[in-house]
């Protein structure tokens, strides 16, 4: 029993961790006020350059730093067409989802379906890993979680602790004031339109490069949108991101197991539990007998234009 | 202003490009080419629901097609292929009108869902010859493979290796195609060991690499250390690779995703009837209410990988193979039931093409449901 639950704890965190790092990068585009529906198409180009990469050179250091590359300059497209130029980001979003996974799928046609010969292995963490229970969970996993690890705090310490953090939600709240202060705006935003993109590269970094070590077109399989949706369940806070992606990755692994210990029940239920569970999560943490006020950034998908004012 | 006038000048380049990329198509050829055709004129259209190196169902289709192009000496050149093609009307229409103004002569449908469509245009224009991969379906020439030869050999394959009784099994979705390698997986499991049971796992997605991660530790936390599967991604062999577990691959060989785990792999064989229907289509002959329902070498094994599988077992199972060819053993003879404890075939009997076609049971030894 006690390997049962150490083997589900292990891939949910595994599940986890691919979405969050788009996930937390999209709270901080949000926090910005800039909304990027394009997620999905962003990961399938992250999850594809970054395997094209390790294929033609076998260089997992150099598949991770043009992932990145990929996602800042994918960054600056989208910043370029929300910020200078104050398009519609519903419709930027949607066009960068299909222009993105069109490229990812036409770009990556030559490597599609081969395996390279390297990927990011798990490395078990010398003393920890031997802690029972708890060293088979957390730590005997691959750099992209140990890196989560590192993302988590620091991403909720630089929101809340920091001035830099302060300036970001003042930025999604009302970046008029922080305009008046003599600090750049549109700087900011595309500074942080960037970060949030390179993250979501990370995220189908993680699938290509980790998870396995093949590149299919599609091959995200929608978890770019379960990153958008974990946003608002989280209310823009990184800590209910972890725990909205551990519940979500939970019950989807679980899911999978209970077919053998309870037979009885259709397949097809289980798969659909995290999705209703998602539902009921977000009615929850999001419904308006919860709180008088939102927390959504009263400035997302607010273009801001100084001749406005 | 000066914004306007660069969003303006980006929409036109990003048209121009988009409108630049669709063209290419040629001018509609007439019929009076038909009568003149040999090998080297016929030109071949395919249809395929993802890209044709999917690593899975198309590129075992599109590999079979061109194999039997190269058999019958047509240059591959002669091939025109649309991939990507969605399962619904506008699609499946504006690519069978795209090929129709390439002037093909023969259109391979490479999805089950095409079928009504693929139907109603075929009709309006009987110049063309159009084959579909599934059920036999009016004005097409259907095909289908017995995949449950190929996938009883490899559960006798995977039961004469384990050293338990208990089996694995992932599964995509419970489909017909699906249920057939389940079962025939099972019952090449039981014709080794009588005491084999399969445990059955499904992903329900036809393409997910998490849960078909999932499926294949989910087996392999329960004590399997062999399994068959029914997926396209490489995600289960390479689970087992990492788990020191085994599989069969599935669809086209995936020895090189996973060659520490990979005991062979079965794989769609489609080139002997692409060969006689690229026959029939040249000298005119074709004959849209023909159905293919084959097996023997379309049911393919890949090569055995010798690192893993031992001489004794490899020659056990090509007998088998030769037995199966030869008529001498039947999947579905009785007496056969199914888990639930009904009989579905009496001693001596061997089931009907029909219902092994709609395969609406699994079979005793698998521990699973299919509804």
């Amino acid at each position: 029993m006690i390997s049962f639950i150490t083997s589900i704890c292990a891939a949910a965190i595994v599940y986890a961790v691919s979405i969050l790092y788009a996930a937390i990068g999209e709270i901080f585009s949000q926090r910005a006020g800039i909304m990027n529906l394009g997620i999905e198409g962003i990961m399938l180009m992250g999850a594809m350059s970054g395997f094209m990469t390790v294929y033609h050179t076998e260089n997992l250091l150099l598949a991770f730093l043009v992932t990145i590359l990929v996602g800042l300059l994918l960054g600056l497209a989208f910043a370029f067409l929300t910020v200078t130029l104050q398009a519609d980001q519903t419709v930027c979003g949607m066009a960068f989802l299909i222009f993105c996974s069109g490229l990812s799928g036409f770009l990556g046609k030559s490597v599609t379906g081969i395996a390279s010969a390297v990927k990011f292995e798990p490395i078990p963490i010398p003393g920890l890993s031997s802690i029972p229970v708890i060293g088979e969970i957390f730590f005997q996993q691959d750099i992209f979680v140990y890196l989560m690890y590192l993302v988590i705090p620091l991403s909720i310490f630089y929101i809340y602790k920091t001035k830099a953090g302060l300036m970001l939600r003042a930025l999604g709240e009302n970046p008029a004031s922080l305009d008046q202060a003599g600090i750049n705006v549109f700087a900011m935003r595309y500074g942080y339109v960037m970060f949030a993109c390179a993250m979501t590269t990370i995220s189908g970094a993680c699938i290509s490069l980790s998870y396995t070590n093949f590149w299919n077109e599609g091959m995200t399989g929608g978890k770019g949108w379960i990153a958008f949706s974990l946003v608002a369940f989280s209310r823009w806070n990184p800590a209910y991101a972890v725990l909205g992606a551990l519940l979500f990755g939970g019950i989807s692994i679980l899911g999978i197991n209970m077919q053998v210990y309870l037979p009885g029940v259709p397949s097809q239920f289980y798969g659909m539990l995290p999705y209703a569970a998602t539902v009921v999560a977000l009615v929850i943490t999001t419904g308006s007998f919860r709180k008088k006020h939102s927390e959504e950034p009263a400035a997302l998908c607010q273009k801001y234009d100084r001749e406005d004012r | 202003m000066k914004k306007k006038w660069i969003s303006i000048l980006l929409v036109v380049v990003m048209a121009t490009a988009f409108f630049t990329g669709c063209s290419g198509s040629s001018e509609p050829k007439g019929d009076s080419e038909k009568g003149a055709l040999d090998y080297s004129t016929i030109k071949i259209g395919e249809i395929t629901s993802l890209v044709v190196n999917d690593g899975g169902w198309c590129q075992a289709t599109h590999q079979s097609l061109l194999a039997a192009m190269k058999e019958l000496g047509i240059p591959e050149s002669n091939l025109v292929v649309i991939e990507n093609v969605a399962e619904d009307q506008t699609s499946v229409a504006n690519a069978y009108n795209a090929l129709a103004s390439e002037g093909v002569n023969l259109i391979i449908g490479a999805s089950a869902g095409y079928a009504t469509f693929l139907s109603d245009l075929a009709a309006s224009n009987p110049d063309i010859v159009v084959a579909q991969q599934g059920d036999q379906v009016p004005n097409l020439i259907g095909y289908q493979i017995r995949n449950y030869e190929g996938m009883f050999l490899a559960g006798y394959a995977s039961a004469l290796m384990a050293e338990s009784d208990k089996l694995g099994f992932a599964g995509s979705m419970s489909e017909a195609s699906v249920r057939a390698a389940i079962n025939g997986y099972a019952l090449g499991a039981k014709f080794a060991n009588p005491e084999a049971k399969v445990q059955l796992v499904w992903a329900n997605s036809w393409y997910d690499v998490d849960l078909e991660t999932q499926s294949a530790k989910t087996l392999i936390n329960q004590g399997i250390k062999f399994m068959g599967m029914e997926a396209s991604s490489p995600a289960i062999p390479q689970t087992c690779q990492a788990n020191n577990a085994y599989c069969i691959g599935y669809n086209v060989d995936m020895h090189d995703l996973a060659p520490n785990a990979v005991l062979f792999s079965y794989m769609w064989n489609f080139a002997p009837i692409f060969k006689d229907i690229l026959t029939a289509t040249v000298d005119g002959t074709a004959d849209s209410s023909k159905y293919y329902y084959e097996g023997g070498d379309c049911a393919q094994l890949s090569p055995f990988n010798d690192a893993i599988v031992p001489a004794d077992i490899q020659e056990k199972v090509l007998s088998v193979k030769a037995a199966l060819d030869r008529g001498e053993i039947q999947v579905f003879g009785g007496e056969l039931k199914d888990n639930e404890g009904n009989i579905l075939v009496a001693d001596g009997e061997v089931m009907s093409d029909e219902d092994i076609k709609v395969q609406k049971f699994l079979v005793e030894n698998v521990i699973g449901s299919w509804k």
